[in-house]
């Protein structure tokens, strides 16, 4: 039987503490020369896309900017369609929030994008926190979880009538549009879809629209775990199991030896967690000021604080059992005598590659043929030359192991990620 | 023959369908590629919600023209009443950056008949005006204002990264804009840094029927050349010299051919009575673009328009005054 072939995507490294901006080889995170550098590199590599994140405001940590971490980054959909400009294989994948746009508009610009990308749009489909967001737009209200889920079913399904070109219409608890375009059909058909929701309803979303799943199920039992939940869903929306990728957000740590990988893996780290950065997200779960604690102590005899509201604004990942987490945490810090740092490397760690190339390699590919992954979205720690050594080492040897294509095969992102060529209505759930 | 000098000629094409040809790659690949170092700037408007003429998003559209080009302006176009001004502050300081100075922002007042069924594209909504001409005219400058504010909302060298006190940004050079009027509020800060123009130029076409405060909330006006540009000149004055927007004449470039001779008059006039340069609007720009390009520009430079483009940031061609950051404490 031949192997599955492997799907990478290439996540601009963004707003998050993983972005190492102390480095002397971090670049700007605006110029659009990074942006270059990065897409020109990951096209070298023949990756299958390239993936924005997106925030759509300054996070906040106790009524004050977060200053710890990279902050800025441009308009989304305005600096792929630059990219679609200088590039000519690679996908280009932006995270659009359903709750602060609208159908119509964000739609035509999603066809926009691939109609001058030659096919090669895709859009992962996010429901977005609440009111802080909500404060940037003109509708500031925001949705309660359940209703954002469904606004985001509607949205998919109203944003396809646009994108069939000519008449489009809606009429739903959410959307009441009538209008008429002057394209035809796109190059895709539509724009691929992902989706990176992780409840019940994130889920059944992806599976009865997405043709990609973004996830942070990155090891390999829980990705083997969340990979067979997520294909057995897919039945009852008539669709098939190839249907659907499921692609783990992962980073990458490359060594001359295993120990010299690990040796700079404990340095991004450091990087990554600094002193300061430490005590915020252990301020995430404990929710009071902790300032006054040293990063190199043990942990607060104090409890959490779950009375009062959330001191932390604006990130995707929350801990919704604050004594829970801290019991947990607390434990870990026990047995394995971590400090307050120490434990926050230790917690916050995604799924990380870390060896040789040939080791990253092989584990890779072993994840993937194990259904733990039909690849992955990797997000380097350097912005713009982190994926530079990945592409030079550890694609060749993909490609020998004939786990990655040699050179892009179609000519649209759909068709590189092995999806049928033109969408097909998805069967309602019976 | 007298020559205006440093007069600055521009174009003015639409995103949206044109005609049946589907190779839009190749049609726009080709223009920004004609037109780049030909002229000064390009206005694109946004055919937003224009039944079957609807088409490009135009602030997309740019910033897939600017990599492709080096000198050329680019204004895009966006229909402000149906948008979200944060969106667009954001999409435009990216255009100013992929462009490195040349983004301008054209705030596109669309006619009854265009708003209404603007608004049946996007659905009622709340935040967003009502379809009458007086709350759409209030809400366009509304928006003007959250775009410019947003622009502000990071300091110049707000980005510090500063080992010793692990900090990446300084918090104290992020502002919060904290717009709020009856219909909506954006409190900011940007999510884009300050842009390299600080205040990409903002441009309207005005009318006479329209608000005269919108064309003062602009930096670029575009009046009809056969207008009274004089008139429209003093009235804008009103804020004080120097500090009015510039005024840009618009001649229509008809299908079926021109004479050069006319438009050249009509170019030496609007400069005598004030305009900072013309804009030539062109409706059928697959058709026109070749002979515009290969024969009208340069018939236009060897009689009335002497200079080339001039290059450099775009506020700088329109003699746009230098802006300082509203946010930044006074040094
Ligand atoms: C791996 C991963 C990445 C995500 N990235 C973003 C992001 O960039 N922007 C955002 O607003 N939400 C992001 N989210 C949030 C989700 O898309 C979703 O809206 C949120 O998790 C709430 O839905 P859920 O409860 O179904 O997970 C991300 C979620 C996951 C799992």
């Amino acid at each position: 039987m031949s192997k599955k072939q492997i799907i990478l995507g290439a996540q601009f490294p963004g707003v998050n503490n993983f972005t190492v901006w102390s480095d002397p080889a971090a670049g700007s995170q605006i110029e659009f020369s990074s942006f270059r550098h990065f897409a020109e590199s990951v096209e070298r590599g023949k990756f299958d896309f390239i993936f924005l994140a997106e925030g759509l405001r300054v996070r906040e940590q106790k009524g004050r900017f977060h200053e710890l971490d990279v902050v800025g980054r441009p308009n989304t959909l305005a600096i792929l369609t630059a990219l679609a400009s200088i590039t000519r294989h690679v996908g280009l994948i932006g995270t659009l929030t359903t709750t602060f746009n609208e159908p119509y508009p964000l739609a035509r610009q999603l066809a926009t994008l691939d109609i001058l990308s030659g096919g090669r749009a895709g859009w992962n489909v996010v429901t977005s926190p609440g009111a802080f967001t909500g404060a940037n737009f003109r509708r500031g209200d925001h949705l309660p979880f359940r209703e954002r889920y469904e606004r985001a079913r509607d949205f998919l399904e109203t944003a396809r009538s646009v994108w069939r070109g000519g008449d489009f219409y809606a009429s739903s608890p959410h959307f009441d549009i009538a209008g008429r375009t002057g394209w035809g059909p796109l190059p895709q058909g539509a724009p691929v879809i992902a989706q990176a929701g992780d409840s019940d309803d994130g889920r059944e979303l992806a599976a009865g629209h997405a043709d990609l799943i973004y996830s942070r199920h990155g090891t390999l039992e829980e990705g083997q775990t969340f990979h067979a939940d997520v294909k057995q869903r897919l039945a009852k929306y008539g669709r098939s199991r190839d249907a659907l990728k499921i692609l783990p957000g992962a980073n990458f740590v490359l060594g001359e030896t295993l120990e010299d990988a690990l040796e700079k893996q404990k340095a991004i780290r450091l990087q990554q967690v600094s002193p300061k950065n430490a005590i915020v997200f252990l301020e995430q779960v404990w929710n009071r000021d902790l300032t006054a604690y040293d990063p190199d102590g043990p942990l607060p005899d104090v409890d959490p604080d779950v009375a009062v509201e959330q001191l932390a604004q604006g990130r995707a990942a929350r801990y919704d059992n604050r004594l829970e987490t801290a019991r947990a945490w607390r434990e870990v810090a026990e047995r394995e005598k971590l400090s307050i740092r120490e434990l926050i490397i230790k917690v916050t760690a995604r799924k990380q590659f870390v060896g040789t190339p040939a080791q990253v390699a092989e584990e890779i590919d072993r994840y993937v043929q194990a259904d733990a992954a039909d690849g992955f979205v990797f997000a380097p720690h350097l912005t713009p030359g982190g994926f530079d050594e990945f592409v030079e080492k550890v694609i060749p040897i993909l490609q020998e192991r004939k786990v990655f294509r040699q050179d892009y095969a179609a000519s649209t992102l759909r068709g590189n990620l092995g999806l049928p060529e033109a969408w097909q209505p998805v069967a309602k759930a019976v | 023959m007298t020559q205006t000098s440093n007069f600055l000629l521009g174009l003015g094409l639409h995103a949206g369908a044109h005609g049946d040809d589907p190779d839009w790659r190749g049609f726009w690949g080709g223009l920004v590629g004609r037109l780049d170092g030909v002229a000064e700037f390009l206005t694109l408007e946004d055919r937003f919600a224009d039944p079957g003429q609807d088409g490009l998003d135009a602030i997309l559209l740019a910033n897939w023209l600017a990599p492709r080009s080096r000198q050329i302006g680019i204004i895009a176009g966006a229909p402000l009443n149906f948008v979200e001004p944060f969106h667009v502050s954001t999409a435009i300081a990216t255009l100013d950056y992929v462009s490195e100075g040349r983004a301008g922002l054209l705030a596109q007042r669309l006619g009854w008949q265009r708003s209404a069924e603007a608004g049946r594209a996007i659905g009622a909504l709340n935040g967003f005006p009502a379809i009458e001409q007086p709350s759409l005219d209030s809400d366009a400058l509304a928006a003007i204002e959250v775009v410019r504010r947003l622009w502000d909302s990071w300091e110049d060298h707000a980005v510090i990264r500063d080992v010793a006190s692990q900090r990446y940004v300084d918090g104290e050079k992020l502002h919060y804009i904290d717009f709020q009027n009856a219909d909506f509020r954006v409190l900011g800060p940007s999510i884009t840094p300050r842009p390299p123009q600080g205040q990409p130029a903002v441009a309207v076409s005005w009318t006479a029927d329209a608000d005269l405060a919108l064309a003062r909330a602009a930096d670029v006006v575009f009046v009809p050349a056969a207008g009274d540009l004089a008139g429209m000149a003093a009235k804008l004055r009103g804020d004080g010299p120097g500090k009015e927007p510039k005024l840009i004449a618009d001649l229509h470039v008809g299908p079926d051919g021109w004479d050069a001779s006319d438009l050249a008059a009509a170019i030496r006039t609007s400069a005598a009575q004030g305009a900072r340069g013309v804009r030539l609007i062109l409706p059928d720009p697959h058709r026109q673009i070749a002979d515009v390009v290969d024969t009208l520009v340069p018939a236009l430079r060897a009689d009335v328009l002497a200079d080339p483009p001039l290059g450099g940031h775009l506020r700088s061609r329109f003699s746009l005054p230098a802006v300082r950051n509203r946010y930044a404490a006074a040094a």
